[in-house]
């Protein structure tokens, strides 16, 4: 048996991907993939009351939920993170190192973890919940609590990929710019960004997507509560307990989002310039 | 009255730079030494984008560092034309807009006709609207140029501005930049290890090696005969002999040493620089002598004033541009350079035997030991 596979795998040439078994290896993979979105579509369009699905009191609100909290969560994270991001691409102290490598700790994190460890953070009983409490703040369960989850899990892909963009700006541009009489202030808004814009939009696109389909960290931190704390993602699977409609509904809003991402993405960051750093 | 001058020391790791300058108006001074010795430090130091110790930089009549005075503007305040070896242009800005780019604080029209008077001086007429990565070298060089002239500068910083340019290009090129710089006021500071185009581009010359000047002046004299060993080898010196005195004729201004089976006539005790001190009573000295300073011969030449005549068998044959370089076994190798119908006229080939000719003033004295410190910080 193993004799026979194995003696048939040394029949195909010795480049991964030659051959027949890269054609197979991709439709096999496009399948996979590209059944259930199809699926999804198909099954949403034979729904009789697709529309009122869509307009449905919940939907509606989630949606509009799930786009005020994400908003809210991309200002707060490119304020922050964009100069946070500079810096590491600059600076090559180790402390910076250190932190530059514990940066993606969120992304390998599972985001109920995340969720747990904000309780334990802000929670009632978490390490500053004495303190929130005497200035009369609760977080947990409140809107605020969806943005601080979603910060949570999204910011890192916005740091990484401008940090990459930041750093693909060699100095020397931004040291001839000032040569020139531009202050480093300004260098930043008319060479280094522009130059970098295509990393930083790509973090963007990425965290953005990431913030609108936040699911585990909201649901303990924040709950699920309708209007107040529970974005698309989580009225999806609510629905899915009672009516079918509004979770394909919001699903397929979803996914129509994803796709206006993923295309804005390849026209954004493509520009004439590029590789010519 | 001077338009740049200064002086720093600065301290990067483990290295330490002390250097001076003083370069009057529409003069270029060549920094000279090999990769690592800190001639681009130097100028980032001066551009302030690194932060010297202690020091003073005066740009125009204009003190814009003084470390006694705590004194420091910043660079986008100091009104310099830097250009890097890779040029940096943006990639983002067509050649104009590059161009324009220090521009920004003038009104749009003022702006607009300045670009246009530096796109026809640099004959960049027609490429306005290019992408930067479509421009030839030469134009790329010349679109740095103009965006660094467009801010009015009161210096020119250039780090080796010909160091990703092939050859003939780079002869070129250096024909043209000579052209501009003669027309300009500005003083310019510009960074080499190219020999040749030290001599061609400067007025003077600073030969930096270790962080130190260790000779400075007119160019020819620097690098045509140095006097100190580092500098020679620097400079590409091919011949460095060491010798013995065996008599000294003072009435001619010439000695005779010897060394390795062979002799020569060399000048009196007086090192081109000037550093005549010690070689009174040094009897162990070392010659230079360029391979373009020997002639070779088929037969022993008579009837000629020059003074050293030396038999030897051709142990190699190089090509060096322009020409070849032939290794002649005297005793002690002497590599001669001649050019390619010279290499065919005389048909010379590994074994032959040939004479080597060349005056006793084409040889010069070079001191071993390092040239001492000068104090930098006297000058200011």
């Amino acid at each position: 048996m193993m004799g026979t596979s194995f003696s048939r795998l040394k029949g195909l040439p010795s480049l991964p991907g030659g051959g027949l078994l890269g054609p197979a290896a991709t439709v096999l993979y496009l399948l996979f993939i590209g059944l259930p979105v199809l699926a999804l579509l198909i099954r949403a369009a034979q729904q009789e009351s697709f529309l009122t699905g869509l307009v449905g009191g919940m939907a509606l609100t989630a949606l509009r939920l799930s786009l005020i909290t994400s908003g809210i969560s991309m200002i707060i994270i490119v304020l922050v993170g964009t100069p946070f991001a500079y810096l590491l691409a600059r600076n090559t102290s180790w402390m910076l190192r250190i932190v530059d490598s514990l940066i993606e700790l969120p992304i390998v994190l599972p985001p109920v973890v995340a969720g747990v460890a904000m309780l334990m953070a802000f929670g009632r009983q978490g390490v500053l919940g004495p303190f929130l409490e005497a200035l009369g703040i609760s977080l947990p369960f409140t809107t605020g609590a969806v943005v601080f989850a979603q910060i949570f899990v999204a910011a890192p892909f916005y740091i990484r990929s401008a940090k990459l963009g930041f750093q693909s700006v060699a100095r020397d541009y931004e040291d001839i710019s000032q040569t020139l009489g531009i202050s480093p202030w300004k260098t930043f808004w008319r060479l280094t960004l522009p130059l970098a814009a295509p990393s930083v939009l790509t973090g963007f696109a990425l965290a953005w997507a990431r913030a609108l389909s936040e699911f585990g960290a909201t649901i303990m931190f924040a709950g699920n509560l309708m209007g107040k704390t529970q974005t698309m993602p989580l009225a999806i699977m609510t629905a899915m307990e009672s009516s079918l409609d509004t979770a394909l509904a919001l699903s397929v809003l979803l996914l129509a989002g994803s796709v206006t991402i993923l295309i804005g993405l390849g026209l954004a960051t493509r520009p004439k310039w590029q590789n010519r750093l | 009255m001077p338009v740049a001058k200064g002086w720093v020391k600065c301290r990067v790791g483990g290295f330490s730079l002390e250097v001076d300058w003083h370069i009057e108006e529409g003069q270029v001074l060549v920094l000279f030494g090999p990769s690592g010795a800190g001639k681009t430090t130097t100028l980032r130091a001066i551009a302030g984008l690194v932060r010297p110790e202690e020091g003073k930089v005066e740009l125009g009549g204009r003190v814009v560092y003084d470390s006694a005075d705590g004194i420091s503007v910043p660079v986008h305040g100091r009104q310099v034309g830097y250009l890097t070896q890779q040029y940096h242009l943006f990639p983002h800005l067509n050649v104009s807009e590059n161009i324009a780019y220090g521009l920004s604080q003038r009104r749009k029209p003022d702006a607009r006709s300045e670009v246009e008077r530096l796109v026809r001086m640099l004959r960049l007429d027609g490429l306005e609207d290019r992408r930067t990565w479509e421009l030839s070298g030469g134009q790329q060089q010349r679109v740095a140029l103009a965006r660094a002239l467009a801010t009015n500068p009161q210096i020119l910083l250039l780090d080796e501005p010909f160091a990703s340019l092939d050859a003939e290009l780079r002869r070129v090129l250096r024909r043209e930049l000579r052209a501009m710089l003669v027309e300009s006021p500005i003083p310019v500071m510009l960074v080499t290890h190219d020999r040749e185009e030290a001599l061609a581009l400067g007025d003077s010359v600073q030969v930096i090696d270790d962080g130190r000047i260790v000779d400075q002046g007119e160019p020819l004299r620097i690098l045509g005969q140095p006097g100190w060993g580092r500098v020679a080898r620097l400079a590409g010196v091919e011949n460095l002999l060491p010798m013995t005195v065996e008599s000294r004729n003072a009435q001619d201004g010439t000695m005779v040493c010897g060394g390795g089976g062979m002799t020569l006539e060399v000048p009196l005790d007086a090192t081109p620089s000037g550093q005549s001190d010690a070689t009174d009573q040094m009897e162990n000295i070392l010659v230079g002598l360029r391979s373009s300073d020997i002639i070779l011969a088929i037969e022993e030449p008579k009837g000629t004033s020059a003074r050293n005549r030396l038999a030897g068998t051709v142990a190699s044959v190089e090509p060096r541009t322009p020409g070849y370089e032939v290794t002649l076994d005297c005793g002690i190798p002497l590599k001669a350079q001649v050019t390619g119908a010279a290499m065919s006229e005389l048909g010379i080939k590994p074994g032959q035997n040939l004479w080597a000719v060349f005056k006793a003033s084409s040889c010069f004295l070079v001191q071993e030991e390092t040239p001492p410190s000068r104090d930098t910080g006297a000058i200011s």
